[in-house]
């Protein structure tokens, strides 16, 4: 696979002229210790204000609004823990502020196992396994999965004593962890296992809804130090409401940090996140994807741009606003080859499809469960119905099945081997049951309820924004689909959709360029 | 008047209900449902009535599914699909829903005699019998969408408001929370510091006869629930008083959606 790198560096005034030759010097240093563009930490360097990665289906650009970053001394770039990982062990740039398994195991193979990802601690499937042998880390190489160990059963929420619905058991655990004495539920800690999520494109991330939670019908959470209602689409289980506490927590564990993050590093850490913009930005003949700021729905600019929490599974002004200029070849630039043409087209169909393509949604807990009825004749769209990243405005989990038995993506023969844990929940009798599943629920990971404790809450995930899908496989919260090919696939199969080949690869090439 | 003040594990001072309160909250309930019974008593001879528990069938057509019952060998209309600003919540395949609604003037939609008004409660348990989707037929289409309720701001004088709820529930769907935010709007604007929430446990009495009774501890539900929004709202603990009642409301068959309440109080 080509590996390139490419910077862009755009209107370079002559005042900034020596800057960014200080910048470029800094830059070449960093391109050169690291040809395949992975950013170790601790490792210094400047992250440009505009900069762009390959990954197999073209390029991924960043914006920057805060201009060009200097990753020395800056605590998302520094190991400030204790196992030499810095937050962006996990959320690489090149990977689309997540981390793609190709990636991981390139590392493994160049480090022999050695790089801090692979710490114990959550690196590897379980910490009392003998650490240098590939296996144990198999879901991390495989699956792109972290191990997350949260309290259960779960005690508050967001200050708010919690007492749980339902009770666990651990059904079968390839890992151990969740039946090991120290680590697993005997003592108090129950272990799933899940992708990174991208850090970039924050503030369309964290934007909230009004005052009411409209999946639960009580109040929006807020944030303790502003009072303002925050977004609730953080993290596969929404267990973080802040992005401080989320920084904190992630110091505290994936960076196993013994002091804590000060108040000047932690402002550092979010004004990155938030003001890092991402987007796909040229196809995989190196055409960019953007002209005149059309379709406007692409590139990191537009994502700058954009508005957040713009309600949008409409016909006014979708999702992804509109590809009119790649509806037909006369209006794409002529510079193109009939290949692109060709791209374009599908992925202007892609869009539509995604739009307005309709196919019975069904048994999906926090959707047909919410009023719109079970089943609903709609589209993608309307559980990805946020402008510009597709999340759900409203907080965003919803059960689709991904991690619930028996429409689970593990794989759709129930009944075979997980190499994930398998979890029964069984949901007390004065409970209000899952809506869907009942009372008994079998599940490699209970999503929101490990948070909420509600039983109809298992199984539902928080879903992500479709940012950088190119650079990031695999899909969903649990890995399971290793390309976008296989994610549509198993809404085909999950929704009984019966796209046709042509329908499919057009919204995998959809999918691509975002 | 049954007024119980006792919330489960919420940490609830017991308020001494002064005599006026009281006055006040009975004047209130009388008038309430007075007035459903004056409207409904006129307009809805029992024959019309239709209160059953069944599965719900949906019907795919042209334009958008319809949601049907089958009750006693008729095919009801209930409404069709929407939006979650939609006034019709349809009901869910995979469970049984509740119907507690009047034959319209006759007409059908969809192949069903319309029901209007109507009031469906989705059954929380699972009934997995309930799975039929029909496919779309010609003529048997719905009415063009509904317009959504306009949702006027409620006038800046209200005092008594009335939450309803579905069956067995202390879900605030959107439409309710809307309630709840004219609450405590109107309560900013006037400067009035004080709310009583009354919560209730209906019965419905169904066309065959049977009684169904919400489960025990509903009316504690939904004041929990209440009371949990409104003092994150801004209202002060001491300032805000709960009666649960948990003796179930008497059945008719007529009003009972009207009993399945929380009334609210701000002064
Ligand atoms: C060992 C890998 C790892 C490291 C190191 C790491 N993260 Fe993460 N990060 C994850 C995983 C896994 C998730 C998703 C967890 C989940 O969904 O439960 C995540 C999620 C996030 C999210 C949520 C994004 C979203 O949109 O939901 C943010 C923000 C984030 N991390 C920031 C940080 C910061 C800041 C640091 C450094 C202090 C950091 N991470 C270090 C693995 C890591
Ligand atoms: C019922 C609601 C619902 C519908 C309909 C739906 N999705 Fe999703 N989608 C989700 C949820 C929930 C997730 C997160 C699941 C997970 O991570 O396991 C998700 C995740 C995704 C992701 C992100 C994967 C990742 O790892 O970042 C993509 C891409 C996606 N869906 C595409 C689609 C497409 C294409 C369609 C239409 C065929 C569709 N979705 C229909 C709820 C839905």
């Amino acid at each position: 696979m080509q590996r390139s790198f490419r910077i862009f560096i755009k209107n370079m005034k002559i005042k900034t002229f020596v800057l960014h030759v200080i910048f470029l010097v800094g830059l070449l240093s960093w391109v050169s210790d690291n040809e395949n563009s992975w950013i170790q930490p601790g490792k210094g360097g400047i992250l440009p204000a505009e900069v762009a990665f390959s990954n197999p289906n073209g390029t991924l650009g960043y914006v920057n609004v805060d201009g060009d970053i200097n990753m020395e001394g800056h605590p998302f770039f520094e190991p400030l823990g204790t196992n030499g990982r810095a937050c962006v062990s996990c959320h690489q740039p090149k990977d689309a502020m997540s981390v793609s398994t190709q990636s991981l195991q390139q590392r493994w193979n160049e480090t022999q196992g050695q790089d801090p990802i692979f710490a114990a601690i959550d690196g590897s499937n379980n910490p009392k396994l003998p650490q240098q042998l590939e296996s144990s880390h198999s879901l991390l190489l495989k699956r792109g999965l972290f191990r997350i160990s949260l309290p259960w059963p779960v005690k508050t929420d967001n200050g708010k004593t919690i007492k749980p619905e339902f009770s666990i058991e651990v059904v079968s655990d390839p890992t151990g962890v969740n039946v090991d004495p120290e680590l697993g539920l005997e003592n108090g800690n129950i272990s799933v296992f899940r992708r990174p999520r991208s850090v970039a494109n924050m503030t369309y991330v964290m934007s909230p809804d009004p005052v009411f939670n409209i999946k639960t019908g009580t109040l929006a959470v807020t944030d303790p130090e502003t009072g303002k209602v925050v977004g609730m689409n953080m993290m596969a289980d929404s267990r973080h409401y802040t992005q401080k506490q989320q920084a904190l927590d992630a110091y505290f564990g994936h960076l196993q940090g013994h002091n804590t993050l000060t108040d000047v590093q932690l402002k550092q850490i979010l004004d990155f996140q938030n003001k890092l913009f991402m987007a796909q930005s040229h196809d995989k003949w190196g055409g960019k994807l953007v002209e005149n700021g059309e379709p406007a729905g692409l590139g990191p600019h537009n994502m700058k741009a954009g508005k957040v929490h713009i309600l949008a599974n409409n016909n006014r002004d979708p999702i992804f606003h509109w590809f009119n200029n790649w509806k037909n070849k006369e209006t794409m630039p002529q510079s193109l080859n009939a290949e692109q043409k060709d791209f374009r087209e599908s992925v202007a169909r892609g869009n539509d499809i995604f739009m307005f393509r309709e196919f019975w949604i069904r048994d999906a807990t926090h959707i047909n469960s919410l009023g719109l009825g079970n089943p609903v004749r709609r589209s993608c769209a309307t559980c990805h119905n946020g402008q510009m990243t597709a999340q759900d405005l409203a907080p965003g989990w919803v059960d689709l099945g991904t991690t619930t038995y028996p429409t689970w993506t593990e794989n759709h023969l129930a009944n075979q081997k997980s190499d994930l844990p398998i979890f029964k929940c069984t949901c007390n009798k004065n409970a209000a049951p899952h809506p869907f599943l009942g009372r008994v629920i079998y599940t490699t990971d209970p999503g929101r309820a490990l948070i909420s404790g509600k039983c109809i809450d298992i199984g539902s995930i928080v879903m992500q924004q479709f940012r950088g899908l190119s650079a990031r496989a695999p899909y969903f919260v649990n890995g399971s689909a290793k390309t976008l090919h296989e994610l549509v696939d198993y809404y085909d199969r999950r929704f009984d959709i019966k796209y046709t080949e042509q329908e499919k690869t057009d919204l995998v090439n959809f999918l691509s360029v975002l | 008047m049954n007024l119980e003040i006792s919330i489960g594990d919420l940490q609830v001072r017991i308020f001494k209900l002064r005599l006026t309160n009281i006055l006040v909250l009975m004047l209130f309930n009388s008038l309430f449902i007075s007035a459903i019974f004056a409207q409904q008593k006129t307009r809805n001879p029992k024959s019309e009535i239709r209160n059953f528990l069944t599965c719900p069938i949906i019907r795919d057509s042209k334009t958008f599914p319809c949601w049907l019952v089958e009750y006693n060998g008729e095919t009801y209309y209930l409404g069709q699909q929407g939006r979650s600003g939609s006034l019709f919540y349809p009901p869910q395949l995979k469970h049984q829903v509740l119907v507690e609604g009047r034959i319209k003037d006759g007409s059908r939609l969809c192949g069903g005699i319309v029901l209007e008004p109507v009031t469906i409660s989705v059954m929380p348990e699972l009934d997995l019998s309930c799975n039929t989707l029909l496919p779309a037929q010609d003529g048997l289409e719905p009415p063009p969408p509904i317009p959504y309720p306009e949702n006027a701001p409620f006038a800046d004088d209200t005092r008594n408001f009335t939450i309803l709820f579905d069956f067995d529930s202390d879900f605030l769907s959107l439409h309710k929370t809307r309630i709840v935010g004219e609450v405590v709007r109107i309560a900013k604007v006037n400067g009035l510091k004080n709310i009583v929430i009354k919560t209730f446990r209906g019965t419905t009495l169904l066309s065959n006869g049977q009684k169904l009774i919400e489960k025990e501890e509903i009316a504690e539900l939904r004041a929990g629930k209440l009371y949990d929004i409104f003092e994150g709202l801004g209202f002060a603990k001491e300032h805000i008083k709960l009666a649960i009642k948990t003796n179930p409301e008497k059945a008719d068959g007529i009003i009972d959606v009207g009993k399945r309440r929380a009334e609210i109080l701000i002064f």
